[in-house]
């Protein structure tokens, strides 16, 4: 690899940062769900980095990084599906997908 | 050479379609430019040679969590959902300055321990594992963590229909 690693982890990170960003001013629920995807993308393109420049020394432990990266995107599949769900019951009972709204259980 | 300017395109991509989800009105719209920046990230993938996981992210992530979210937004017909209400001075409230900082300094800091780290040059040329080489490892060494995420997805589309069919169910 002719690439310096420098430049995907720095992609990562600026992905995990613009997640963030949306993720905590975005009042929209369904929208909040979108932005915890790419966040967990960017931890994945940190994985896969990393795996490609250090990890293929040996064929046993080469093909760790693509099967914890599969694990990755099976619990974020779960919990896309899962929070999509909890988001259309909150939108059936209070009518509402804006977060701040949601206030049953404050103090 | 090629690299570098495949790398640059994708990463362009990826990053203006990820800023277009924070910016665009339509949430609709957001969902399809999310579309775009995990085919870009598949892209980053297949030039680091994990063509299985470029594979699993067009489907899982492009096809399934997409469709997924547009289905949701679809179904619950709530003029909310669909697009953010127009505040006062537009999208941009008064939280955003400070968490982009939040976000931009934490970008900085990582790319920051990243050039500290001074890592070492890739050692190896070797190709990245086959597909054959992460199913004989999946279907042996990893055979529980995979049956555990089987259970994993199978309770959640319990989960998942259970929490949606229940309306449907008293009328």
């Amino acid at each position: 690899m002719t690439l310096p690693i420098y430049l995907p982890l720095g992609l990562g990170a600026l992905l995990f940062g613009l997640g963030l960003w949306g993720a905590l001013t975005r009042t929209n629920a369904v929208r909040i769900l979108m932005f915890i995807e790419i966040m967990l993308n960017g931890v994945n393109l940190n994985l896969i980095t990393f795996s490609r420049y250090y990890w293929q020394q040996n064929a046993e432990s080469a093909a760790r990084a693509p099967i914890i990266t599969l694990f990755i995107m099976t619990v974020a599949a779960a919990e896309a599906s899962v929070g999509l769900a909890i988001i259309l019951n909150v939108v059936r009972n209070r009518g509402s997908v804006d977060v701040d709204k949601i206030n049953l259980m404050k103090g | 050479m090629g690299q570098y300017f495949m790398f640059t395109i994708l990463s362009i991509v990826t990053l203006v379609s990820a800023y277009q989800m924070v910016r665009v009105r339509l949430i609709t719209h957001a969902a399809l430019f999310m579309a775009l920046a995990f085919t870009a990230v598949a892209g980053i993938f297949l030039m680091m040679q994990a063509e299985f996981v470029a594979a699993i992210q067009i489907l899982v992530y492009a096809g399934a969590i997409t469709t997924m979210v547009i289905f949701a937004i679809m179904l619950s017909g709530l003029a909310d959902i669909k697009s953010e209400r127009a505040k006062k001075g537009g999208l941009w409230t008064k939280s955003d300055p400070f968490v982009l900082v939040v976000g931009a300094v934490f970008a900085a800091f990582m790319s920051y321990l990243y050039v500290a780290a001074k890592l070492p040059q890739a050692k190896s040329d070797k190709a990245m594992a086959s597909v054959e080489a992460i199913g004989r490892s999946l279907f042996t060494t990893y055979m529980i963590p995979f049956e555990i995420a089987s259970i994993l997805l199978l309770i959640a589309m319990v989960g998942a229909i259970i929490l949606t069919a229940k309306e449907a169910e008293q009328e």
